[in-house]
């Protein structure tokens, strides 16, 4: 099916067919999924890689860069949309809010009621202030698939751009639901997170989240706030919320992919922590040497093929290094931008 | 066996044995768990009184006669130190065994006792300068002598993993008969240890007064204690790095910094005919392939005039064959994986803005990462990310290139010229206008001689304080 997905792209992505002629693959020397050609989320950035007619693209999400840095372009149209929501309903369903067979901790407390609802709050600013955050646009999705009685987004767009969140908000949210014993999924991304605890180191919450709360993480920090290694972020969520470490989910996921990994900790192995994709989406890792994947367990680049990301090109080379064991892999960092580095010798 | 640093350290941990180098040195330690605090103190102690009796009664040329027979001991093709750097260096700094041989040789070569007291007559004007009294000829005019002395503690503070500037740094305190303590960036400590050892092979009394620590940048009690025995502190590192060692350093004792600096190669067009081109671009790969470009002095861009019988683009294509055969002779050494996603991640860059733009174009080592050259038609300067990952950018004039690279205006220290003699001149003169502190003609940009002037500033010069005497009429 990817190597069928392969050709279509090949043939309908101008822009995709020519970086692939250009390594000198054309449509049939391609016999084996690993050895789809890849393009790198940079080029999103310089190319339009999609085959979505310029008339019938109704959104388009943009990789969050630093300021200044042209950001990655990905194209939908009502059709693409309707996928990528089906792609990430499915991972977030199983990955966040532990429907579908899988469990997060031990004590099965599952978020959900039993219409399948949860309290969703999201840090993030609502998806009408930021229509280009593939993020927000997942969070918002399942806000109204999966949101329950008080679901809203408490965080703001400041004038100059940036997150903000609003600490009265979450303290409302966490109030009331701390009344009524619900459990309540906090998703975020690091920075919000961040910033959040640092509200809470000055003004700790009285009391802890109901037991069954969860929080999503996700993404780098960008320079918006102190960087926390994972450890330390997980520890100050615990410390903070009283939400432990096996009920706090990473996410990995960004605006080139269609599909999106979750974490969970691996059992009987202290800290160490694994990301899933959903079964349609596999992950290689590249050596950066000789661009071949490397063996399992090795450190690689992280190449993602993703059968969700339909209108533009599947397989999608990060440069975020990893180590992949059979259908999980560990995420070693991920790379702070993908344009040449240096400039701060230009900015001193 | 000479006492050195008041330590019992032998009994302190077990060293590092697979060397048979013996514990002497505190960085020959194998843990950097044990150093505490008064043990510096102590070691700087013991270092000055060392230098009392050791340094102090030496003569200027008795001390470089050593230096020079140390550098000569480097040299032969027996010397135990250079087969211990050859053997132990490429685990320890990463770069492979050809790389070391060539850059160890290259460096040592230039360490002559004529080339040592160029350096002093430069700097202090007189051979004797440090040893008392004496006047040149202008002083002579004047009626005046003058005679400069070293800190009594010197404090060298190295970054980076390129052995040659710490080797350069323990030349010129001992030069100046200062005692000396070298602190290493943490593990980089295998070439200077080396070193400080064949200097006790031959002279003990100098390395007595001659210390090496190595531990993590920002260790603050181990720093307070050593810049609390200095007399002056030359560090080198990042800005932030040297911000942060300012700081640290109190106020009575001198502090002096290198920051970090880029470099660049410039190719005049009437240099890319048929008969020069082939040697120039040798040149330039050359200064590329020189310590895998991981010094302040190796290009990360190098400008190529248009209007050459070899456009820029072509120079670039070239430079890549080149740099392959280069690989053959002294391969670049092996990235660790960090290093070599960064390198991943540019080529990556490049080669989609090579697709989408004629402007751009690249040429990759295949299989491997061991050289990248990327052609812009963009005149800008652009950093790189080293191990030799090189730029060439086109530009129709120098004025162009400076009115462009105005953004590192000061950070820039050396630019490698391919230019006839006439047109040498002339860019020198602008480049030298514009602040550039160091030109040369390209293929030695890693190999500045021995008085080169490290940020333009005085080498020993900055080091020393001066007794001036003046005569009655």
């Amino acid at each position: 099916m990817a190597l069928e997905l392969f050709r279509i792209q090949f043939d309908s992505c101008p822009a995709y067919r020519r970086l692939c002629e250009m390594s000198g693959v054309s449509a049939e020397s391609v016999r084996t999924w690993e050895a789809i050609p890849s393009v790198p989320t940079v080029a999103f950035q310089e190319l339009e890689l999609s085959s979505i007619p310029a008339g019938d693209r109704i959104a388009v999400f943009h990789s969050s860069g630093t300021s200044g840095q042209r950001p990655s372009r990905h194209f939908h149209s009502r059709e693409s949309l309707a996928l990528y929501g089906a792609s990430l309903r499915g991972g977030f369903e199983r990955g966040v809010l532990g429907l579908g067979g899988a469990t997060v901790g031990e004590d099965g407390l599952q978020p959900c009621d039993g219409e399948g609802r949860a309290l969703l709050l999201s840090l993030t600013p609502p998806t009408g202030s930021v229509p280009r955050s593939s993020l927000v646009h997942m969070i918002e999705s399942m806000m109204g698939r999966r949101g329950g009685v008080g679901s809203c987004f408490a965080g703001r767009l400041r004038e100059d751009g940036s997150w903000e969140v609003g600490f009265e908000e979450v303290r409302r949210v966490f109030a009331d639901a701390t009344d009524c014993g619900r459990p309540v999924v906090v998703l975020g991304t690091a920075f919000n997170l961040v910033h959040l605890l640092e509200h809470f180191e000055d003004a700790p919450l009285s009391r802890p989240l109901p037991a069954g709360s969860r929080v999503m993480e996700t993404g780098g920090y960008k320079g918006r706030s102190r960087e926390l290694t994972r450890d330390e972020l997980h520890a100050g969520i615990s410390l903070r919320l009283g939400v432990p470490s096996w009920r706090i989910i990473g996410e990995y996921g960004m605006s080139e992919l269609s599909s999106q990994a979750y974490d969970a900790p691996v059992a009987g192995r202290g800290r160490e922590r694994r990301f899933g994709f959903p079964p349609w989406a596999r992950v290689l890792a590249i050596s950066p040497e000789t661009g071949r994947p490397v063996r399992d367990g090795e450190t690689g680049l992280l190449r993602v093929l993703d059968l969700a990301n339909v209108w533009s090109v599947l397989a999608i080379q990060t440069g975020d290094l990893g180590r992949v064991n059979g259908d999980t892999f560990e995420l070693l960092g991920r790379a702070s931008s993908v344009e040449p580095r240096g400039c701060s010798l230009m900015a001193a | 066996m000479l006492a050195h640093g008041g330590l019992n350290i032998q009994a302190a941990v077990d060293g590092d044995h697979s060397m048979n180098l013996p514990n002497y040195f505190i960085a020959d330690l194998s843990s950097e768990a044990v150093l505490r605090p008064e043990m510096i103190s102590e070691a700087g102690q013991a270092l000055k009184r060392n230098r009392e009796r050791y340094l102090l009664p030496r003569s200027t040329e008795a001390i470089l006669q050593c230096i020079a027979e140390v550098a000569r001991s480097w040299l032969t093709p027996h010397s135990p130190w250079r087969a211990k750097a050859l053997d132990h260096g490429p685990a320890a700094t990463g770069f492979s065994r050809e790389m070391l041989a060539a850059g160890l040789d290259a460096f040592f070569r230039q360490v002559t006792l004529r080339n040592l007291t160029a350096l002093v007559v430069q700097d202090l004007g007189h051979p004797q300068r440090l040893d008392r009294l004496v006047a040149n000829d202008a002083e002579t005019v004047q009626n005046t002598l003058g005679f400069a002395r070293g800190p009594d503690l010197l404090v060298n503070v190295a970054a980076g993993v390129l052995p040659t500037p710490v080797f350069t740094s323990i030349i010129h305190g001992l030069i100046v008969r200062s005692a000396q303590f070298v602190k290493c960036a943490s593990g980089a400590s295998l070439l200077p240890r080396l070193f400080a050892h064949s200097i006790r092979d031959i002279e003990p009394k100098l390395a007595a007064c001659l210390e090496l620590g190595a531990w993590k940048g920002g260790t603050r009690d181990l720093d307070s204690a050593l810049f609390g025995e200095a007399d002056c502190v030359v560090a080198s590192g990042s800005d932030e790095a040297i911000a942060s060692l300012r700081e640290a350093v109190p106020p009575r004792v001198r502090f002096l910094s290198h920051g970090h600096r880029v470099s660049a190669g410039y190719v005049a067009r009437e240099v890319l005919g048929e008969h020069d081109a082939a040697r120039v671009i040798a040149a330039a790969a050359e200064d590329v392939a020189a310590w895998d470009q991981l010094g302040c002095l190796s290009p990360q861009t190098i400008f190529v005039e248009t209007g050459g019988t070899l456009p820029p683009d072509e120079f670039a294509k070239q430079l890549g064959e080149e740099l392959a055969r280069v690989e053959g002779r002294l391969p670049r050494g092996k990235l660790d994986d960090e290093a070599a996603a960064a390198v991943f991640r540019r080529r990556e860059f490049y080669r989609i803005r090579a697709a989408a733009s004629d402007s751009t174009r690249c040429w990759y080592s295949p299989e491997s990462t061991a050289w990248s050259v990327v052609y812009e038609a963009d005149p800008r300067f652009q950093v790189s990310c080293q191990h030799r990952f090189v730029h060439v950018k086109a530009v129709d004039t120098l004025d162009e290139c400076l009115r462009q690279s105005e953004p590192f205006r000061g950070k820039w220290s050396t630019v490698g010229i391919a230019a006839s003699g006439w047109r040498a001149e002339e860019l020198s003169q602008s480049l030298a206008a514009w602040g550039i502190t160091r030109i040369c003609p390209l293929g030695r940009m890693q190999h500045p001689p021995l008085t080169w002037r490290h940020d333009g500033r005085p080498v020993i010069g900055d080091l020393v304080t001066w007794t001036n005497f003046e005569r009655l009429e």
